[in-house]
């Protein structure tokens, strides 16, 4: 069986995560910077499986995301629910947002699409106010929410191995399931539609069911690390759907390449490595980051490390060109 | 009179005036998607910068006058946009994914442009003078001038813009681009700077909408995203290419807004918009009177 490329690089990436706390244990800031690494970089990864996959422009996967985190958050706290049950239902919960947004919006165009998923970020706010009866905390936002807890040990704020590795399990299972997808025969119909649509349509895939489809599990996965984070965080307000964050998570993308498999995630640890590195220059950082998007999107619209690829990639047929012409 | 009529026929003015320059903007946001393919998402943003440029005249000079600020923001904001296609967008189009690149690099320039606004003018709120004191009195009921002129402004936009549609060689020429791209290209139609135009002429509607709305309601760095959102839910509602379509989506909707916010409070405003949208997607796509679906 030949491994792919991407298969070996998305499991070298998490040994090496599994390892990386050997070194730096005693450095809870380093930890920290990596559960936050692994959340945001799932989370663009998530998206790019979307977006770079199955051609669905969606900006909405904050949405997914604060709907799975408040759910679950609003379970584990009013309810009493243990956090293994609530996170899965803040999947699924996100899941339903999703399929209930998909079904009239799939069958669009992408521009549409992209409009009626970032009206959903941009309503989610509001909502979340409007609906502070039914316990969302309104602005001021859902505090103490109970950590994670497993038989009698429970996850507290100051040891964050346990966070790190339950947050390593579930975004390795995220990007299993992804991987698994992308590389199924449903996977290569999104190929086909995103590379000729009339041609693969003609071959009889049905672009509307697959696409709600991976809109609802992308939709699912995406409530599940909003449900980790809300645990891991403590705490939620409606300010996680703000402006900046978003502007990181799309900078992830554009850097790890848009329809590049590994690659998203990647770029989550790249960017917000970059982000702390630049946090002394304050509110200036947003506007380069801005910039930045737009400069690197005119430079390589595939993305840094599409381009990389592409360059070995080109290296590798070229070397293989000239060992044929010479036998 | 009855205080209850008395109110909601203020409530019914009020949405009418909104509705006046929503449909300004509205026209803009259709021209630019109609015409030039492109979807940008920097419009809410251009809406900020237009007032804050207003609010910059307004603070430099003491003898500033609403007249002598559009004459001089109009234009900035034409520039600007005719900029943007030139320089952030020109280069994608027609390229591999040049739909989502191009979208992606318009939201781009739109978090540039509101860091930038929140770096230059702070984070608080920032209002423009009224445009006129005093009101009238007709029937008991109240009826700014300021109201009053709005409409009258955005009236008047709206019929300088259809007669430049109809009558004007750039206006016919982006008739026949938002008709048949191909064949406006073959009769020799110069697309590329039509494009430019196109960009330029929707960033002057919506730095203008943003200069109307600024004396009612504050700027904020961030500000424009609401705006853009319900004329975009006004363009899709009264079908996308229809001048006639936008008018009278943003007619109803906006005074439904005001009835809505007068009637359940503010905070539900945002929901309706968004649940109109579902609406009309999930019911009519193509709007009440849209010609390109």
């Amino acid at each position: 069986m030949q491994l792919r490329k991407e298969l070996v690089t998305f499991i070298g990436v998490f040994v090496l995560l599994a390892l990386l706390p050997l070194f730096i244990h005693q450095n809870t800031y380093m930890v920290g910077l990596l559960i936050t690494c692994l959340i945001w970089g799932t989370m663009a990864a998530v998206w790019n499986f979307t977006m770079g996959y199955a051609g669905i422009f969606t900006f909405g996967q904050f949405g997914f995301f604060a709907v799975g985190a408040y759910i679950s958050g609003m379970l584990a706290k009013h309810l009493g629910v243990s956090a293994w049950i609530s996170m899965p239902a803040g999947g699924c919960g996100a899941c339903l947002v999703g399929l209930l947004i998909g079904i009239p919006c799939m069958r669009l165009k992408g521009s549409y699409i992209a409009l009626i998923t970032w009206a959903l970020h941009l309503v989610l706010g509001p909502m979340i106010k409007v609906a502070e009866p039914l316990g969302t905390g309104g602005s001021t936002g859902l505090m103490s929410i109970p950590s994670i807890q497993i038989g009698g040990f429970v996850f507290s704020r100051t040891g964050l191995l346990p966070w790190y590795y339950t947050g390593l399990m579930i975004s390795f299972l995220i990007l299993l399931v992804v991987y698994r997808i992308i590389f199924s025969p449903v996977g290569l119909g999104f190929v086909g539609l995103r590379d000729s649509e009339d041609f693969a349509r003609t071959l009889g895939i049905n672009e509307y069911k697959y696409k709600l489809l991976v809109f609802g599990i992308s939709a699912f996965l995406t409530g599940l690390i909003g449900a980790f984070y809300v645990h891991y965080a403590g705490a939620i307000s409606p300010r996680i759907l703000g402006l900046d964050i978003f502007l990181l998570v799309m900078l992830m993308l554009i850097v790890g390449g848009i329809g590049v498999f590994p690659g998203a995630f990647i770029g989550g640890f790249i960017i917000l490595i970059l982000n702390e590195i630049l946090r002394p220059l304050g509110p200036y950082r947003f506007l380069i980051f801005g910039a930045v998007v737009i400069v690197a999107i005119k430079a390589m619209p595939e993305g840094l490390l599409g381009r990389l690829n592409r360059l070995l990639e080109t290296k590798r047929t070229d070397s293989k060109a000239s060992s044929q012409a010479l036998p | 009179m009855n205080i209850w009529v008395q109110q909601i026929i203020q409530v019914l003015i009020s949405g009418i005036v909104t509705a006046s320059v929503y449909a300004i903007m509205g026209i803009g946001l259709s021209i630019i998607y109609g015409i030039s393919r492109v979807f940008n998402f920097a419009y809410g943003s251009f809406f900020t910068w237009g007032a804050y440029l207003a609010w910059v005249l307004f603070n430099t000079f003491s003898w500033m006058t609403y007249p002598i600020v559009f004459l001089i923001v109009l234009p900035v904001m034409f520039a600007l946009g005719m900029l943007t296609e030139r320089v952030v967008v020109r280069s994608l189009r027609w390229r591999a994914n040049w739909q989502v690149t191009t979208m992606m690099v318009t939201l781009g320039l739109a978090f540039l442009l509101d860091n930038l606004a929140l770096i230059v003018f702070g984070g608080f709120a920032k209002p423009l003078p009224p445009m006129f004191r005093g009101g009238l009195n007709p029937f008991g009921f109240t009826l700014s001038i300021q109201d009053l002129l709005m409409v009258l402004i955005a009236a008047a936009v709206m019929i300088v813009f259809g007669l430049f549609l109809s009558r004007s060689f750039v206006g016919m020429s982006m008739q026949a681009i938002s008709q048949d791209m191909t064949g406006a290209e073959i009769v020799g139609i110069p697309i590329k700077k039509v494009f430019s135009y196109t960009f330029g002429l929707s960033t002057a509607l919506v730095g203008m909408g943003g200069i109307l709305l600024a004396p009612r309601y504050y700027i904020s760095p961030h500000g424009g995203w609401e705006p853009f959102f319900r004329v975009f839910v006004i363009v899709a509602f009264g079908g996308l290419g229809s001048i006639k379509g936008t008018l009278y989506a943003a007619l109803i909707l906006a005074i439904f807004e005001a009835f809505i916010s007068w009637s359940l409070g503010a905070t539900w405003v945002l929901p309706f918009w968004f649940m109109v949208f579902l609406g009309v997607l999930a019911f009519r796509p193509s709007g009440l009177m849209g010609t390109w679906g």
